[in-house]
């Protein structure tokens, strides 16, 4: 079928039409975005290629998950391309840092989920920010402290422990 | 940025979250039984999906390549850390410490000795985390060698009998290089029950006999007169390498590949004083500017001059570095003062850096240098280490336009912000070490 059977359209301030897509979640949410914003998503840009109709399934992704990522995808690819050096360009760029960050302050489970998302729909902007934050909020931690923050057990046996202490592992702590 | 245009953002952005959570209701309450069928049949495709490990609980969690991505964001301390959290974290790190080639974030390290620390062990300053740690290192013990070099987070040392090893000192990992008495210039002298008790050391080049007469050192004196740089090509643990030495007498080059159990002579040029690898090929700066481009691998070694003498003051140090953008940078430093002759050449090197000048090479046609005034957003870290050049804009903590350096001689680590002064021994010489977690693989080993 031709691609245009889950493209449905909106019409934009400016009076003009802008293409539209459906994208559902693992848990049958629908979410009507603009194609210039899905297609950030290199899958959804792929199965909006491939076509089909009523929607792109993505039952990887639950609804809470998928707004964020799409959020995220909306703003990123509202922004015009100005011409660098400009003001601007500037100011559109101090706007989607502060945006970045405003997006990254959410638990650490909700983190995780969106960085699963942003790998299985291929954001790549979206994939780098969400890892740089998990890096910033492990970086000074002592393994214990990660262990706590993740709910992870301790799992080595103690010949793996004796192996970790002949490396030096424990130097850094 | 004011505090009102912030807030509106903020109404902006929390809007636009609201709109898209109500989006998602309406059209969850209306979903067809086509919806259904393409579910089904993108589970029939997939049809083991990714499920979480704790799934239906709020546990965060996140898979084996995605840890991976994570930890290549992290400093070594940072890594080191993150690795020892579980076994299937400690597989993550282990797959990528064994990636040859991959990009982890590694800003230099200082690594220096003190009296306090015992005879063994070494300080790794983080520039990244400004804090110290404490490594072990293999024996010999550390405080016993020179280090004369430092290059893909290995260093070269020289030991009480003046032979020559890598060392890693994060891993530990150790090999042994070719016997001193290898080295043209050195010949060994026996007692009579066999045992090795001098060295032999002949004072000429490929050109001229400096002394007719050979000097007789004791074991440990040899590497005091010997050594004065060494690098590496590429990073030992990947099996294959070259090591190249700056040696006495007059600063000359001699060089060993992996498994060879000699070095090679590269008469009869003198006077070097840094190396760089660049696109398989050696190239040497001497004191006076001339660079010399060696390829290792021919058969016979060959040698080209792609640099005609500059007349920097012969009392500058001179290094050699590889910018981010590829380009070849000649470095000067000196303690200010001129010196224009070249008879100036037997003033020592400045003990004290007054001065860093940057001079861009242009290897294609006309051999020209050109003094550049700045870095720009490059770093510089030039001592015993094989010298290196920085993007800032990838290493937050490190300050652009700015050079970082260990003196050689009268050692003194000008930047007193990192350590207040006098931390660290000046014997065995502090370097700037690019922490390096790969550990060798047991062939290379062999």
């Amino acid at each position: 079928m031709a691609a245009a059977d889950s493209c449905d359209g909106i019409s934009t301030s400016g009076g003009g039409w802008e293409k539209t897509v459906t994208l559902v979640s693992s848990d049958d949410a629908r979410f009507e975005v603009r194609e210039a914003a899905a297609s950030l998503s290199q899958t959804v840009r792929r199965m909006i290629r491939a076509g089909g109709d009523g929607g792109i399934p993505l039952p990887k992704v639950d609804a809470r998950t998928l707004s964020t990522v799409l959020e995220y995808c909306n703003k990123h690819a509202a922004v015009p391309a100005p011409a660098p050096e400009s003001s601007s360009a500037e100011a559109a760029a101090v706007d989607l840092e502060w945006f970045d960050k405003e997006l990254m302050h959410v638990d650490l489970a909700t983190l995780c989920s969106l960085i699963r998302a942003a790998d299985y729909l291929e954001v790549a902007g979206l994939l780098d920010l969400t890892c740089k934050t998990v890096a910033d909020m492990i970086k000074s931690k002592t393994a214990e402290e990660i262990r706590q923050m993740f709910g992870i057990q301790n799992d080595f046996t103690p010949e793996e422990e004796e192996q970790l202490s002949r490396e030096n592992a424990g130097v850094f702590e | 940025m004011d505090i009102s245009s912030r807030a509106e953002r903020m109404n902006l952005s929390c809007l636009c979250n609201l709109l898209f959570r109500a989006l998602a209701n309406i059209f969850a309450s209306s979903t067809c039984s086509l919806m259904k069928t393409l579910l089904q049949l993108d589970e029939f495709l997939h049809p083991s999906p990714v499920v979480a490990p704790t799934a239906g609980s709020e546990l965060p969690w996140l898979p084996q390549d995605i840890l991976m991505d994570i930890f290549a964001l992290l400093e070594t301390p940072g890594l080191v850390r993150a690795g020892s959290v579980c076994a299937s974290w400690r597989a993550a790190y282990t797959s990528l410490c064994a990636t040859e080639h991959c990009k982890l974030q590694r800003t230099p390290c200082l690594l220096y000795t003190s009296e306090s620390m015992g005879e063994r062990a070494m300080g790794l300053y983080s520039l990244a985390e400004k804090k110290a740690y404490t490594l072990t290192l293999p024996d010999p013990p550390i405080r016993t060698r020179e280090v004369i070099g430092s290059s893909y987070g290995w260093i070269i040392t020289a030991d009480e009998r003046s032979e020559l090893q890598l060392v890693n000192p994060i891993t530990g990992d150790q090999i042994a290089l070719p016997s001193v008495t290898t080295i043209e210039q050195v010949e060994p002298i026996f007692d009579d029950a066999g045992t090795l008790c001098n060295y032999e050391y002949l004072w000429y080049t490929g050109e001229e006999w400096l002394y007719d007469k050979p000097s007789i050192l004791d074991l440990s004196e040899l590497r005091d007169m010997l050594f004065d740089k060494a690098f590496l090509s590429s990073d030992p643990s990947t099996g294959d390498y070259f090591v190249v030495l700056i040696h006495d007498p007059e600063c000359q080059l001699s060089f060993a590949r992996a498994g060879d159990n000699e070095w090679t002579w590269l008469p009869p040029h003198t006077c070097y004083e840094d190396c760089q690898f660049q696109g398989g090929l050696l190239y040497a700066t001497t004191a006076l500017g001339e660079i010399h481009a060696f390829d290792l691998c021919a058969p016979a070694v060959t040698m080209k001059i792609v640099l005609e003498r500059v007349k920097w003051s012969a009392s500058d140090r001179v290094y050699i570095v590889q910018a981010p953008s590829g380009e070849l940078l000649q470095i000067t430093r000196s303690n200010g003062k001129d010196y224009d002759s070249i008879l100036e050449l037997s003033t020592p090197p400045p003990n004290k850096t007054n001065r860093i000048k940057v001079h861009k090479v242009d290897l294609t046609s006309e051999k020209l240098v050109v003094e550049v005034g700045t870095l720009g957003e490059n770093v510089l870290f030039i001592g015993r280490n094989q010298s290196l050049c920085l993007c800032a804009k990838e290493y937050p903590q490190l300050k652009p336009n700015h050079a970082y350096f260990t003196d050689d001689y009268f050692l003194d680590v000008t930047n007193k912000e990192i350590v207040s002064p006098q931390l660290w021994s000046n014997s065995p010489t502090p370097v700037w070490l690019v922490p390096n977690l790969r550990r060798m693989s047991l062939a290379s080993h062999n």
